[in-house]
């Protein structure tokens, strides 16, 4: 057969050659028979070499394998329908906090959270949100969350926990003892309902709502003049004129007050009204920073002064409501009594009158008093569930000594950090036979407690929360992450235990609340139901409430009060703006957020004002001794411009004692506090001595002057109606303009709006995967922020103006970073962004050095490899972590702009304007940043920075910035030096 | 003819005299002895401790540096907004040591200056060892030094090329090339001297190094020829250098949009500066060698003090520079030039101003005296202070520009850590390593050319050999 096959030739030599010729040709392709062709230096042929060589690279790569990271991969045989891998969903879901509740979107990437902004479908939040909202997805992923419950130290599991917390509850319910519940605020009807069954089933049950931070002069003012506990919730959209009696309502929780207040503020044109802040207040809060006037008052003088112009107002009293004679306050300037008093009267219902949270009861009446006598129309007045005061706590610590209770249970509280007396405290919890212990993050109150069991994180649980007309939900956006259960779940649990016929899971009892109390109207209910997990909320029947009837006889006595003053130091306690109670202090995010006014990190030094500091001789970080009756606390000062003389200033939830993050930060405050005292949170005959030694503070800014620099173009309303627009005309260069031929980003920046909240410094730092560095390295000036908010001062130390200005990178046309980069690591994108290699860039620094507004951030040290699951999975995956020894800066969210532009062509569209917000933009509760197309002549920021109000920083320099700020404009009611 | 010289000698002041090259009587024999037998004898007690010292430092500096490498820059003070601060101080101040060198061996050689003999080589010895010890600071400064070698034009994968319009670039082209060069012109010159050194030394091992890298110099007439012409040559490329390296890290500063740094009077200035600092260096470093190798007959009085005269005139040359930086600032009405300004004579580093300014204008002013600028008191004090001062006039240039620029809200202070002074005295440590390792191994003054000016050496005017 095999002759008879035709014998092909392949080349003329094959047919021409020998049949030996022909058999080693055919050899060739023969396994094994090159025996003969053997290398005479090494003795093993060509192809055995090649196995060889083959064999090792397999036995190299096998044994590289590292077998100890071995784990089962399995692809999803059905990919869930909603996870579209590269492709972020979001959630709506509500943030809690004690007395507030913010409804947000979580965005999530392949099943897992990595950033949260305001809900944009609320009606009031329009998309913002409060930053500790946007900080606290970094607690999801603390390191430290409990992984399952515990049991006397020990792990143990759910079932076992149920059973020792159901048999003590049991056995108390038999003993008839009593059982202490301790929680802090809450805004869910859900829980409340859920804790009302708890009550009924067991009635020994004694349920404390307690948030220790907010002060407890609010509740009993409302109480004393309306005979409820209710909540004013400042609705500012049409108020002329607000005055602040130490309210500081800016300060970023409410952003709602931040959108209606600068609605006002940014005149369109023809300039002509803006509404006019007059805040008097202790220390320099943020409100106090944006007021167009603003008078240092110390606060224990507040109420007195609200009961002057009450007074002096010339409207009619309420009915019953006496006031004896009062004089104008001395230091304040007679002319700018008369125009207080002038504006009131002038804006009458627009008009309001707010009081913080901090302060004593008769300034909250003095500021209700005014209010009523204005018939302000700004105040939407919400029903406030009726908190326990230290005094309750104090009770409670009472009878847990005598061995009233026979069980505690913490939920979501802290008491052994926040209860002034933390030792009697816990000598007094001794006593209790079943001590139960609920939260996310173990805690001091954690540590005396048997029973420890971890709750669910917000994000991974289920609740609603009631929201004036709206009731918002609050859906799992994760699985739990760990063996935990949320708190509700627990209570549940111990229905269960007591017999009562309890729901499931908290789910289903929300779920069939719902059902049965919230549905209303012609939809179906899982409609209805899916309807409400979409948008986040759903708009109940809930009527406005009416102010209850201004009972006038309380004036008197608040008055009398009022009119006691104190003439050592006083002593202000407020939450910490970024740990509040204590609660967050585990959050590197807030721990390393600037405070808006003093820009220090990582602490709460005490506030004080210059004047005192000088007489005193004490600079930035010196330490002083406070002693307030007997207790002492050693701790760093801080000289505050604009502080009022006499007073001091010092943030709550410090100096945390467990936690990986929090421990040993800032000092603990609740200690100074007496409990018998009404009002708590402001603390009288406060002596003050210097002590030994510095600490030094971990300041972001330590410059606070523009020392006569352009900077910061600022105007009233007045004069500004009288500038006249400069020519726009760029600087000569001998550069040739950069063309660009489709887009060309830009940003402006409306000072005016701006309030300085610092809100856009962490939605840029979750947007932008920026890792924070700790205290030390913020004190050396390594902060990784990418936008910070500049504050200076200008003026007298004693009230100086304050002005804000958010600082990114300006992404100059003539970059002065891009040309001395000598690896081109940054250059220059065809839509105008200046953008950053990460993977290029070696480091040399030049770049920053060359940069005016010092804008770029340098991985001085390590700061992102160590890190691995559960905290990397905060990252978003859209952008680069960087490692050390590379320079970073703001990109103008470029991914977000890839995002919109992919989308566009997928929908055969141009981009619209609108379409790309950056992170900062987006989370900007003012919405003072405004990004968009400078090449499109119709584009919000093009049209805006054409304004008169238009400015570049640093012009003069010749970068061409992109970014265009808009002049700060003031309404001051007295001309500037008066 | 001979009658017109003498006269013209007589009319000569003192000052325009030639130098007279030595002291006493030297012949080739005894220069030989003198210069070249140094390598033949046991190094002196003195010796050993000195080398004990500066080794210690160059480890613990080098030690400092691998912990650097290890953990990142972020154990230096550097922070933002001062992003360079020891290292390019030490960059630039070990570049402007290299100055010198360069400058007396190629410049003077080119003028014909034969006075410079006698300290061309030590000088140019000291230029290699000062760019090597700047070389380390740009390699070590950045973030990531493994990647370093990004800064250099070479073909890759990628088809990235540098930044060829960054100052930085320029600084890997004008250094690199500057020490190729440097140490081309020094090797050069050494060629006769080793090779009267493998053809004295009767060690074997000896003889067989001094054999293969005196690269088979036998002194024939064409090996002359061919050496002088080179050696023309390279001072010419080396003349073009001295005055181009510093110019090129001028432009580090001068290009940038840093008050303080943006200058047109940079480039002129860091180079009479990197001459002035140079020049202190030699003098420092020749007052020791001449004393301890016993070469005063060599290196003279009179060469000191003509240094000690160019100390003193780019001194001047610094006041004018100083007085130039305020005039721009006032002048140019420029608030932020005038606040940096302001701060070199009176902000938080003002007394770093005022050292710079008393160390490098005032102090060297005593020169004017030609007793300052003959004892070795005085002289040892100047170029101390000058040292000093050109350190310090780059922290003054390079922290005091950058601790305060434009926006107030970024300003801070800076605060250099143990690490910074670590690698600072390190490469002292590595620079008088090489220099005491050079002082015994190759010889410190070049016999070759000293030869040439001795007595009856040369061919004089009018036939007669002097």
């Amino acid at each position: 057969m095999r002759e008879e096959q035709p014998h092909y030739w392949r080349s003329l030599e094959e047919r021409g050659a020998s049949p030996e010729a022909l058999q080693a040709a055919h050899d060739e392709l023969k396994p094994g028979t090159l025996a003969p062709a053997d290398s005479p230096v090494t003795g093993i042929s060509r192809r055995n070499f090649l196995g060889l060589v083959g064999a090792t690279a397999a036995v190299a790569a096998t044994a590289a394998c590292d077998k100890s990271g071995k784990a089962f991969v399995v692809p999803y045989t059905k990919r869930p329908k909603e996870v579209v891998p590269g492709v972020a969903n979001f959630y709506a879901s509500t943030f809690p906090e004690g007395t507030r509740s913010y409804s947000v979107l979580v965005k999530t990437r392949e099943g897992r959270p990595i950033h949260i902004t305001g809900n944009d479908e609320h009606p009031g939040l329009k998309g913002k949100t409060s930053p500790r909202a946007l900080a606290d997805i970094l607690r999801l992923y603390d390191p430290e969350r409990l992984r399952g419950p515990k049991l006397q130290g020990h792990s143990a599991t759910w079932a076992d926990a149920e059973k020792v917390l159901n048999t003590a509850i049991a056995n108390a319910k038999q003993a008839g003892k009593a059982i202490l519940l301790l929680t802090g605020a809450s805004t869910s009807p859900t829980r409340k309902a859920l804790l009302a069954e708890l009550k009924a089933a067991l009635p020994t049950l004694e349920h404390l709502a307690w948030e220790p931070a907010l002060g407890e002069g609010a509740q009993e003012a409302a109480t004393a003049v309306f005979g409820t506990s209710l909540q004013l919730k400042p609705r500012l959209e049409n108020a002329k004129v607000i005055l602040s009696l130490g309210a500081d309502f800016l300060n970023g929780e409410d952003p709602e007050a931040i959108a209606a207040f600068t609605s006002q503020r940014r005149p369109a044109e023809p300039v002509k009204t803006m509404n006019r802040l007059w805040v008097f207040e202790g220390p320099l809060s943020l409100t106090g920073s944006n007021a167009d006037q603003r008078f240092p008052v110390p606060p224990s003088r507040l109420a007195a002064l609200g009961f002057a112009l009450a007074k002096d107002l010339g409207l009619p009293l309420p009915a019953g409501a006496q006031l004896a004679s009062l004089p104008a306050p001395a230091d304040i300037p007679a002319e700018a009594w008369r125009k207080l008093l002038e504006d009131l009267r002038s804006a009458g219902s627009g008009a309001v009158v707010l009081c913080g949270a901090a302060m004593p009861a008769e300034a909250h009446v003095a500021a209700h008093l005014l209010n009523t006598m204005l018939e302000s129309k700004c105040l939407e007045v919400r029903p406030a569930e009726p908190l326990a005061g230290l005094r309750d706590l104090e009770a409670a610590r009472k009878d847990m000594a005598s061995g009233k209770y026979a069980a505690a249970i913490f939920w979501g509280v802290n008491p052994v950090h926040a209860f002034p007396d933390a030792e009697a405290w816990n000598a007094a919890l001794a006593k209790v036979t079943t001590r139960v212990w609920v939260g996310l993050l173990e805690d001091e109150s954690a540590a005396g407690c048997a029973l420890v069991l971890p709750e669910h994180h917000w994000l991974e649980a289920w609740g609603d929360h009631e929201d004036g007309a709206l009731l918002t939900l609050q859906q799992p956006t994760v699985g739990a992450l760990y063996d935990t259960r949320q708190g509700e779940e627990v209570v549940l649990a111990i229905l269960r235990g007591l017999g009562a016929a309890a729901a499931e899971d908290y789910r289903a009892y929300l779920h069939d609340r719902w059902a049965k109390d919230v549905h209303r109207g012609p939809v179906p209910f899982e409609r209805f139901w899916q309807a409400a997990l979409h948008d986040g909320f759903v708009k109940t029947d809930a009527k406005t409430l009416a102010l209850p009837a201004f009972r006038g006889d309380a004036v008197k006595a608040m008055a009398e009060q009022a009119r006691k003053t104190s003439g050592a130091f006083e002593l202000m306690l407020r939450p910490g703006t970024q740990v509040f109670d204590g609660r967050y202090g585990n959050n590197g995010w807030l721990q390393e957020l600037p405070d808006p006014i003093t820009k220090a990190t990582w602490g709460n030094p005490l506030a004080i004002s210059v004047a005192d500091a000088k007489f005193l001789g004490l600079q930035d970080g010196d330490r002083v001794e406070l002693a307030v009756a007997g207790r002492q606390l050693s701790l760093p000062v801080l000289l505050q411009p604009g502080q009022a003389k006499g007073v001091l200033a010092l943030a709550l939830g410090y100096g945390r004692t467990v936690g990986g993050v929090a421990k040993g930060i800032g000092v603990n405050a609740f200690p100074l506090i007496d409990m018998q005292s009404p009002c708590p949170n402001l603390i009288h005959d406060v002596k003050l001595t210097k002590g030994k030694g510095r600490t030094q503070i971990p300041f972001t800014q330590n410059h606070h002057r523009m020392d006569g620099r352009d900077l910061v173009h600022s105007s009233s309303l007045v004069e500004f109606a009288k500038v006249k627009k400069k020519p726009a005309a760029d600087l000569a260069t001998l550069y040739p303009d950069l063309q660009f031929p489709e887009h060309k980003w830009g940003m402006v920046i409306d000072l005016s709006a701006c309030i300085g909240c610092s809100t856009c410094v962490l939605a840029c730092q979750s947007e932008n995967n920026v890792t924070t560095v700790g205290p030390e390295q913020v004190a050396k000036g390594r902060e990784m922020h990418w936008i910070r908010i500049d504050r200076y001062y200008e003026g007298s130390e004693e009230n100086p103006r304050v002005v804000h200005q958010p600082m990114l990178c300006q992404q100059c046309d003539h970059a002065p970073c891009e040309n001395v980069c000598p690896v081109n690591a940054t250059n220059h994108s065809p839509d105008g962004l200046n953008q950053m290699a990460y993977n290029r860039c070696v480091g040399t620094r030049y770049c920053a050095n060359n940069c005016p507004y010092k804008v770029r951030r340098f991985n001085f040290l390590e700061f992102t490899a160590y890190k691995t699951e559960p905290e990397s999975l905060v990252y978003n995956p859209e952008v680069t972590v960087r490692p050390r020894g590379v320079m970073e800066k703001c990109t103008f969210c470029v991914q977000r702009i890839q995002d919109a532009r992919i989308r566009a062509k997928a929908e055969n569209r141009p981009v619209l304007d609108g379409d790309i917000v950056p992170a900062c933009a987006a989370a900007c509760p003012s919405q003072a940043i405004v990004f968009g197309d400078l090449k499109d002549p119709k584009s919000l920021v093009t049209q805006l920075s054409r304004t008169r109000r238009g400015y570049k920083v640093l012009e003069e320099v010749g970068a061409r910035p992109a970014i265009t700020y808009l002049a700060d404009l003031k309404n001051p009611a007295l001309e500037v030096g008066e | 003819m001979k009658a017109e010289t003498s006269t013209m000698n007589a009319e000569f002041p003192d000052i325009l005299r030639e130098i007279p090259l030595l002291e006493g009587s030297v012949t080739s024999g005894s220069l030989d002895d003198q210069v070249l037998g140094v390598t033949d004898r046991k190094p002196p007690r003195r010796w050993f401790v000195a080398m004990a010292f500066t080794s210690t430092l160059m480890l613990l500096g080098f030690g400092f540096i691998g912990y650097t490498i290890y953990t990142g820059i972020g154990v230096w003070g550097n922070n933002s907004p001062v992003f360079w601060a020891f290292d390019i101080i030490n960059f630039v101040f070990w570049v402007g040591i290299g100055h010198a060198g360069t400058l007396i061996s190629a410049i003077l050689f080119i003028f014909r200056m034969r006075w410079r003999n006698a300290i061309a080589r030590f000088a140019e010895a000291m230029t290699i060892f000062a760019v090597m010890c700047a070389g380390i600071f740009p390699l070590i400064h950045v973030g990531r030094p493994w990647l370093a070698f990004w800064l250099f034009p070479y073909p890759n994968q990628r088809a990235v090329w540098p930044n060829f319009r960054s100052p930085l670039l320029w600084d890997v082209f004008a250094v690199s090339t500057y020490f190729a060069v440097s140490a081309m012109f020094w090797y050069l010159g050494l060629l006769p001297d080793i090779a009267s050194m493998r053809d004295r030394t009767a060690n074997k091992w000896r003889k067989l190094i001094y054999t293969v890298i005196s690269l088979g110099w036998h002194g024939s007439a064409r090996h002359w020829q061919h050496f002088e012409k080179a050696y023309l040559l390279l001072a010419g490329l080396a003349t073009g250098l001295v005055l181009s390296v510093h110019s090129v890290v001028s432009f580090d500063f001068a290009t940038s949009v840093v008050p303080g740094w943006h200058m047109t009077i940079f480039p002129p200035y860091f180079v009479a500066g990197a001459i002035f600092a140079g020049f202190a260096m030699v003098v420092l470093v020749l007052v020791v060698v001449r004393e301890s190798m016993q070469l005063k007959n060599l290196i003279t009085l009179r060469h000191l003090e003509v240094m000690n005269k160019v100390i003193l005139g780019m001194s001047c040359l610094m006041g004018y520079s100083y007085a130039m930086e305020g005039f721009t600032a006032w002048y140019s009405q420029n608030v932020y030039l005038h606040h940096t300004f302001l701060n070199i004579i009176g902000g938080h580093y003002g007394w770093a101003g005022w050292l710079t300014i008393s160390c490098n204008i005032f102090i060297p002013q005593l020169l004017w005296f030609k007793k300052c600028r003959t004892s070795y008191f005085w002289m040892i004090l100047v170029a101390v202070a000058v040292t000093v001062g050109m350190w310090f006039e780059r922290f003054v240039i390079i922290v005091i520009s950058l601790h305060q620029d434009y926006l107030p809200s970024a300003w801070r202070l800076y605060h250099p850590t143990l690490v910074d002074f670590g690698i600072l005295l390190g490469s002292f440590g590595l620079f008088f390593t090489l220099v005491l390792l050079f002082a015994r191994v190759l010889p410190v003054i070049a016999t070759s050319e000293v030869k040439g000016s001795l007595p009856g050496s040369q061919p004089r005017p009018g036939g007669e050999h002097a």
